[in-house]
């Protein structure tokens, strides 16, 4: 079973220490050679974002910066994991390594399945 | 609590390779090794969910392990010979930072996978030890992958650990001349592992998508433990490839579909990208390549093609001539005709076939017949191709595969119907 991990962070928590980089760099590393993470990337400013959305009939297009802006995604991951459990745990060491070398930062990970994978 | 139980199963599988190997290494018995990670799993069933998961949980693991190995020293000291040495490395590992020594452990996982992969040990031993201790699967797990019994699958574990012990097994990565037929040996017990998953020859399930899963996850593993080696990177691109196609080889009702007339909408694009880029890096390693990386090449040509009108044949053809020339084999030679034979026009595949046709190692599969139905089809020679499809059909031993032998043969000739 896939899943797809979102990592949710406040946007203007600026720039991550050295150090938090270099372990998320080996974590990932270690996942991607167990086999288990099989793409991950980190998304651009939500503030350059576009919105496109149907309300009431209507489409409207609008372009960031929102001013409700208050936790976006700022990166994600695919597990191909055995196990919910297992993807929980790949998710939970990414917020150990943040606790452990960026303790100020404030976010959340979310783990959810993708539906209509390659072993649904 | 069977939910914490889950979770604290999952941390202890994603380490027990990295766990086994670090123990190996200490003990240089891989069968108390496996005995020492299954205690600290114990411990950690009992602890983690009252306590909650360490936050490197690895290093828990290791810990408790070792001071498990520490005691079992104590308890044999007097009873063997040798076993201070062992006591005083233990020792010594006790001093070592294990969360700075990750290059020593992935050296570990390595050595481990060719001790696994021994050639003391039949090929499906060496499967099953692989899924057993690198894979982190249970017995009944593996049981369960190859359709026998937990209690066989369990003796056959078993079995050959006592092997590895009676053949003093080197918990080495081989060298020299020995390290390239070793090497050949892990990548086939990979391959083994995800064909039984992918083809399975006997029974009704066209595969097993577990197994698939575990050898692809083994694929990525060595491929990243050796990246100098394009044959490894080869193998994973390969089984990447193949993978890319797991939802499109059933249709509706389970039957099986072939490569051709695939819906590719179905394929996944994320593990054909990874397959490409596996391959490209087997390319960038600059050195000669081998039968992995011909048909992982092969196989990209495939994966390439959004429709099936737009395979680059010609290319495959040429392929195939390498394998043939570097391989030779009758099943290969199949291969090369049904390639010619979209390449260059059905009678070239027909030749092909024809020079092969009577090897013996073909008499008892359905390949020669159905590849002949398909390339009479392909002339126009409807009820021919039927008949060459019924007699493929009576040839095989997979429910699923005699199925759409069937059909095929009914697609050309319904008045048999």
């Amino acid at each position: 079973m896939r899943y797809m991990v979102f990592v949710k962070m406040r946007e203007d928590v600026g720039e991550a220490p050295t150090a938090l980089r270099e372990t998320m760099d080996a974590a990932m590393g270690e996942l991607f050679a167990a086999g288990s993470m099989i793409d991950a990337g980190g998304l651009g400013d939500a503030s350059k974002a576009t919105e496109i959305r149907l309300s009431g009939g209507a489409v409207t297009v609008t372009n960031g910066p929102w001013t409700e802006a208050t936790e976006v995604a700022g990166g994600y991951a695919i597990l191909e994991a055995r196990s919910r459990e297992e993807a929980v745990e790949g998710a939970r060491r990414v917020i150990e390594i943040h606790k452990e070398h960026w303790p100020g930062w404030e976010g959340s990970v979310e783990v959810r399945p993708i539906s209509g994978g390659a072993e649904s | 609590m069977p939910g914490a139980e889950a979770a604290v199963t999952a941390v202890w599988r994603q380490e027990s390779a990295r766990l086994i190997a670090g123990l190996t290494r200490i003990t240089r018995d891989v069968g108390l090794a496996e005995d020492l990670a299954q205690d600290a799993l114990v411990a950690a069933l009992d602890q983690w969910p009252r306590e909650g998961v360490p936050a490197n949980a690895g290093a828990w693991l290791m810990a408790v392990s070792k001071r498990r190995a520490v005691d079992h020293f104590r308890r044999e000291r007097t009873a063997r010979r040798g076993t201070q040495a062992l006591a005083e490395r233990l020792e010594e590992a006790d001093h070592v930072d294990l969360a700075g020594a990750v290059d020593h452990i992935e050296d570990d996982v390595l050595r481990l996978i060719f001790l696994t992969c021994h050639p003391a040990l039949p090929p499906e031993s060496r499967a099953a030890l692989t899924l057993r201790l690198v894979g982190g699967l249970t017995t009944a797990e593996i049981a369960n992958g190859f359709l026998v019994r937990e209690k066989t699958m369990g003796q056959r574990i078993s079995r050959a650990k006592a092997t590895l012990a009676d053949v003093h097994a080197d918990f080495e990565v081989p060298r020299g001349d020995e390290r390239e037929a070793r090497l050949a040996d892990v990548m086939a017990v990979i391959y083994l592992i995800f064909t039984e998953g992918y083809a399975a020859t006997v029974g009704d399930h066209w595969m097993r998508p577990e197994l698939c899963l575990e050898a692809l996850r083994l694929a990525r593993l060595l491929a990243a433990l050796m990246p100098d080696e394009p044959e490894v990177h080869g193998l994973q691109s390969l089984l990447e490839i193949q993978a890319s196609r797991t939802r499109a080889r059933r249709g509706a009702d389970g039957e099986a579909v072939l490569l051709e007339a695939q819906d590719r909408r179905l394929w996944d694009q994320l593990l054909i990208r990874r397959g490409l880029a596996a391959l490209d890096r087997a390319e960038a390693t600059g050195k000669a390549v081998g039968p992995y990386v011909l048909q992982a090449a092969i196989a990209a040509c495939h994966a390439r093609a959004r429709r099936a009108e737009d395979t680059d044949w010609v290319r495959i053809a040429e392929l195939y001539d390498v394998v043939a020339e570097a391989y030779p084999s009758a099943v290969v030679e199949v291969n090369r005709a049904v390639a010619h034979g979209r390449a260059y026009g059905p009678d070239a595949g027909l030749s092909i076939l024809d020079a092969v046709a009577e090897d013996a190692s073909l008499a008892t599969t359905p390949l020669v017949a159905s590849v002949r139905g398909d390339l009479l089809d392909c002339r126009g020679d409807h009820e021919a191709a039927a008949a060459e499809f019924r007699k493929a059909a009576a040839q095989s031993r997979n429910e699923a595969e005699r199925r759409l032998l069937h059909r095929r043969a009914l697609e050309k000739d319904p008045s048999r119907l």
